[in-house]
């Protein structure tokens, strides 16, 4: 019998398309000054894939860039999603940042730690515990 | 025009949007020691996917086998996420995977 190549195709679009998108979000909002610039540029890419997607006529680069595509576009939301993460402190600010020293000098939940970066204790942190992360980090 | 690209990437939204929740609540019941299960799982649909003869049966089934790898890479940084009070932690007891002290001693995957 013969394989059949899409399925690992589509696996190796999805895999790799949110594993990129969820580095690469996180690393262009730590830097950039705007949310919208990056985020229109991950829209027209991702516009632009799924034309590609519709216009190719092989089934394995047409699946390939469909799948990349809807990513890319999700990335484009979750430029808006991160700022707000780190407006709410769920993602670190980057002090050297403009837009983020904005946000830390307007929102008392905003801060420069980078809460996930931490293995599992197995227990939930107490409310001092949590503090004194905090404190540390002054 | 060829339609298969728009309509994986649809589907690819909905597995990957599923993924979200199946994550939360899978660390919630199980703990975020199974991950490998969940990693080896996925794994073998991705192989899977090659038998599968019809055209969207093995996209379908790679994309969802690769959805679980990426989760099963998700179950440590969920953990944390309810050890911070981000998510609801689950103070009940929860079943240790086969070769739970070898997994611990592994380091989990966290992309």
């Amino acid at each position: 019998m013969s394989l059949n190549w899409i399925g690992l195709v589509a696996a190796l679009a999805t895999f790799f398309g949110v594993w990129i998108g969820h580095v690469t979000v996180r690393k262009i909002d730590y830097i950039s000054q705007t949310v919208w610039l990056p985020a229109s540029l991950a829209f027209i890419l991702g516009i632009s894939l799924e034309l590609g997607a519709l216009y190719i006529e092989n089934a394995y680069i047409s699946a390939a860039l469909g799948i990349l595509g809807i990513t890319v576009l999700w990335d484009s939301l979750e430029f808006w999603r991160q700022h707000h993460r780190v407006i709410r402190g769920h993602a670190p600010a980057n002090p050297d940042n403009p837009r983020h020293q904005h946000i830390l000098a307007e929102s008392s939940a905003a801060t420069t730690i980078d809460w996930l970066n931490r293995a599992p204790s197995g227990r939930q942190l107490l409310a001092d515990e949590l503090h004194n992360i905090i404190e540390a980090e002054r | 025009m060829n339609f298969i690209g728009l309509f994986l990437g649809i589907a690819a939204l909905i597995i990957i949007g599923l993924g979200f929740l199946w994550v939360i609540r899978a660390e919630y019941h199980l703990g975020y020691l199974w991950w490998p299960y969940f990693l080896g799982l996925g794994i073998m649909l991705v192989i899977g996917s090659l038998l599968v003869p019809s055209v969207w049966g093995s996209a379908i089934l790679g994309i969802l086998g690769a959805s679980i790898i990426w989760g099963s890479t998700e179950f440590t940084t969920q953990a944390v996420r309810t050890e911070l009070g981000w998510y609801p932690f689950n103070q009940q007891p929860r079943p240790d995977p086969p070769f739970v002290g070898k997994i611990k001693r592994w380091p989990s995957p966290r992309l």
